[in-house]
C-alpha cells in the first residue's frame, strides 16, 4: 500500500490532495457529503480584513470544458472565520488560509492576524492593487516580490504560500520573485482572465464582464506553468488548474508539484477529492510506487 | 443532501420544448416540496439546477425546458443511462398548519417546483392554482395541476384558458380564493407583478428564485441574491424559497 504522505515546509499532510480556494467554502457543506478529515488540507475561501459583498450576479458562466467566475471575493471577513470556522476546520485537517487585500497594508495586517493560527497562509495576489491603478499584485515580478516581502515580514510562525497568477509575462520570473520576497512555497495557477458573451443579448454573460477561467480546459497551460515554476525555484510548489481525476493530479506531481489543489471539479462532482485520493492510491499500487512523494518532479524531459 | 448515481427510467417530451425526466436513485431520498437537485450532464463542468416535481421513494421526476447546450444534451439521455445527481438541495416551501388556503402562482418553468407543492398539500389544504404558459402548446402536466381544488391555466395568447398572465388570473380570483399564503415561482417580471399586486394585503408570499449556480450546496457564493437588510443570501442553500419581502427582486 502506497504511502501518500507529503511534507510541505515541515508540515505533514496525510495526502497531497487539497480542495482549492473559493470552491469549498470553509469545508462545512462538503463535510455533509463526506468526512473532510480525509483531505490532505483545505484551502479556505479568500479572506479579507473586512467582510466583502462581492460582485453582482451572474457570477458564473460556462464555456467548453471551462467555467468563468467573478465572485469578487465575497467573504465574511477574517474575524468571522476565526470565530466561527477555524477551530472546527483545524480539528478536521490542515488549514490553508487563502487571503487577499487591496493594499500592501491589508496583506500585512491579515497575515499578522492569522500568524500561528493556521497551518499555511496562501496569498491570493490576483487582486487589483488600489494604489497602483488597479493592476493586480501578481502581474509584475517587482510587485510579486514586494507583496510577498511585506506579508512575510508579518509572519513569525506560519509558512507563506504565494499563489501565482497565470496572467503574467513570465511565470518563472514571478516564481523567482516570490522566492526572493521570502515565500516558503508557491502555488499555481490561479484563474486566467476571460470573457463569455451571450450573443442574443450582445452582452457578456458575467455581470462583471470578465472573470477567471478554470476547469479541465486550462490544464495543459497549468501543467506547463507548474513545470516552469518548479524548475525556477528551490521552494516547494503546489500545482492546480483543471484537475479532474487522479491521472491529472499525477501530471502535476511529475511536473514538480509536491501537492495539488482541485477546484472546479468539486462542482462537477462533489466527491472529486476523495475519488482522486483513492485513484492515486490505486495508480501507485498498480505501478509499484511505494511513496507518492517519490513522483514529485519525476518527469523526464524529451 | 446526497451525491447520487441515478439510472434514467424515462425521458419524454411533454410539451413544446419541455421534457419530463424520471430517474431512480440507489436508495429512497426524502424530498420536500420546492427542493431541487443538480443534474450532471456529461461534457459540461457545471450541473444544471432543476426543481423536483415529484419524488416517490427512489423515483424522482424533474421537468426541463430545452434552453442551451446542457438541457439540449440532456434530451439524449435514454432509459438505463447513468446520471450524477445531487439531491435534495435548498430549503423548500414550509407552511404552518394555519395556512389552510394556499394559492400557487407559476409561470413558465416556474410551474415545476409548484407541482411538488400541489402534490404535497393536495387533500390537506385548499389549493387554488394559477399557472401561466406562453400558449397552448406549452401547457403540460395538466394531470398534476388538476390535483389543486381550483386550477386556472393562463396563456399569453389566450389559446387555452385565461388570456393573460398567471398573476392577472390570480388577482381576478383572489377574493374568492382568500389565500392564507401564496407560493410562487416564475420569471422576475412576474414575481415583481405579484409583489405589487398583493402588497398591502398582508398575505405571506413565498417565492422560489433562480440564479446561476456553481456548487449548489452553499460553498462557493456564486448564486447569491440581495436581501433587504443589505446582506446576501445563497439561493442554493438559504433558498431557493424566500419570503418575498426578505429579498430584492
Ligand atoms: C433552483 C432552480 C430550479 C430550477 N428548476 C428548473 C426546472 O424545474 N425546470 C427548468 O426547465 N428549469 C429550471 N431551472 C432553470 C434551469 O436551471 C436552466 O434553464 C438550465 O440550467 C439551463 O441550462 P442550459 O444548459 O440549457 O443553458 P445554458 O445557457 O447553456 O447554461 C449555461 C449555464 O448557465 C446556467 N443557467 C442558464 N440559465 C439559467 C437559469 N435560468 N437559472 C439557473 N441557471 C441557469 C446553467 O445552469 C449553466 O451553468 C431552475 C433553476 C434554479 C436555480
Ligand atoms: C468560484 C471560484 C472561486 C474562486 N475563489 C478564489 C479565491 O477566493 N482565492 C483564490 O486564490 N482563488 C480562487 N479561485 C481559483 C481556484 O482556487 C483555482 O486556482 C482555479 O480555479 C484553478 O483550479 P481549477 O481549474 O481546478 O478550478 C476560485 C475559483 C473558482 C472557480
Ligand atoms: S451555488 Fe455555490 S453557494 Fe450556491
Amino acid at each position: 500500500m502506497v504511502d501518500l504522505h507529503v511534507n510541505i515546509c515541515g508540515v505533514e499532510l496525510k495526502n497531497p490532495v487539497i480542495p482549492a480556494s473559493g470552491t469549498f467554502g470553509f469545508g462545512r457543506e462538503f463535510d455533509e457529503l463526506y468526512d473532510i478529515s480525509l483531505l490532505g488540507a483545505v484551502a479556505t475561501k479568500g479572506l479579507t480584513r473586512e467582510p466583502r459583498l462581492g460582485n453582482p450576479t451572474p457570477r458564473i458562466a460556462e464555456s467548453r470544458g471551462v467555467i468563468l467566475n467573478a465572485v469578487g471575493l465575497q467573504n465574511p471577513g477574517v474575524e468571522h472565520f476565526i470565530e466561527h470556522d477555524l477551530d472546527w476546520l483545524r480539528r478536521k485537517t490542515r488549514v490553508i488560509a487563502n487571503v487577499a487585500g487591496a493594499t500592501l497594508e491589508d496583506y500585512a495586517a491579515i497575515c499578522r492576524r492569522l500568524d500561528g493560527l493556521v497551518d499555511f497562509i496562501e496569498l491570493n495576489i490576483s487582486c487589483p492593487n488600489v494604489k497602483c491603478g488597479g493592476m493586480a499584485f501578481g502581474i509584475r515580478p517587482e510587485d510579486v516580490k514586494e507583496v510577498t516581502h511585506v506579508s512575510k515580514q508579518a509572519l513569525k510562525n506560519t509558512p507563506l504560500i504565494v499563489k501565482l497568477s497565470p496572467n503574467a509575462a513570465n511565470i518563472s520570473e514571478n516564481a523567482r520573485a516570490a522566492e526572493a520576497g521570502g515565500a516558503d512555497c508557491i502555488s499555481l495557477i490561479n484563474t486566467l482572465t476571460g470573457m463569455a458573451i451571450d450573443i442574443e443579448r450582445r452582452r457578456p454573460v458575467l455581470a462583471n464582464n470578465t472573470g477567471g477561467v478554470s476547469g479541465a480546459g486550462i490544464k495543459p497551460v497549468a501543467v506547463r506553468m507548474v513545470y516552469e515554476a518548479a524548475h525556477a525555484v528551490k521552494i516547494p510548489v503546489i500545482g492546480m488548474g483543471g484537475i479532474t481525476c487522479a491521472e491529472d493530479a499525477l501530471e502535476f506531481l511529475m511536473a514538480g508539484a509536491s501537492a495539488v489543489q482541485v477546484g472546479t471539479q468539486n462542482f462537477t462532482d462533489t466527491l472529486a477529492c476523495p475519488k482522486i485520493i483513492a485513484g492515486l492510491e490505486t495508480w501507485c499500487d498498480g505501478h509499484g510506487v511505494g511513496r507518492v512523494r517519490d513522483l514529485v518532479g519525476a518527469l523526464k524531459i524529451n | 443532501m446526497r451525491e447520487l448515481t441515478a439510472a434514467v427510467l424515462e425521458n419524454v417530451r411533454i410539451a413544446e420544448n419541455i421534457y419530463s425526466l424520471t430517474f431512480a436513485t440507489e436508495e429512497a431520498v426524502p424530498v420536500l416540496p420546492g427542493q431541487f437537485c443538480m443534474v450532471g450532464v456529461a461534457g459540461y463542468p457545471l450541473r444544471r439546477p432543476l426543481a423536483v416535481c415529484k419524488a416517490e421513494g427512489e423515483r424522482v421526476t424533474v421537468c426541463y425546458q430545452v434552453k442551451g447546450g446542457g438541457t439540449k444534451s440532456l434530451v439524449g439521455y435514454k432509459q438505463g443511462h447513468r446520471l450524477s445527481v445531487l439531491l435534495p438541495l435548498g430549503n423548500g416551501f414550509s407552511l404552518t398548519p394555519d395556512m389552510k388556503r394556499v394559492a400557487v402562482v407559476g409561470g413558465g418553468v416556474g410551474v415545476f417546483p409548484l407541482i411538488s407543492a400541489i402534490r404535497a398539500y393536495a387533500g390537506e389544504r385548499e389549493i387554488s392554482a394559477y399557472m401561466g404558459f406562453r400558449n397552448r402548446a406549452a401547457v403540460c402536466l395538466r394531470y398534476e395541476m388538476q390535483r389543486a381544488d381550483k386550477l386556472v391555466i393562463a396563456t399569453d395568447d389566450g389559446s387555452e384558458g385565461y388570456r393573460g398572465t398567471a398573476v392577472q388570473a390570480f388577482m381576478e380570483d383572489i377574493e374568492r380564493a382568500k389565500p392564507d399564503v401564496v407560493l410562487s415561482c416564475g420569471p422576475t417580471p412576474m414575481l415583481r407583478a405579484l409583489k405589487n399586486a398583493v402588497s398591502g394585503r398582508n398575505i405571506p408570499v413565498y417565492v422560489s428564485l433562480e440564479e446561476r449556480m456553481g456548487c449548489g450546496i452553499g460553498a462557493c457564493l456564486v448564486c447569491v441574491c440581495d436581501k433587504k437588510d443589505g446582506t446576501h443570501a445563497r439561493v442554493c442553500r438559504d433558498g431557493p424559497v424566500f419570503e418575498i419581502g426578505e429579498v430584492e427582486i
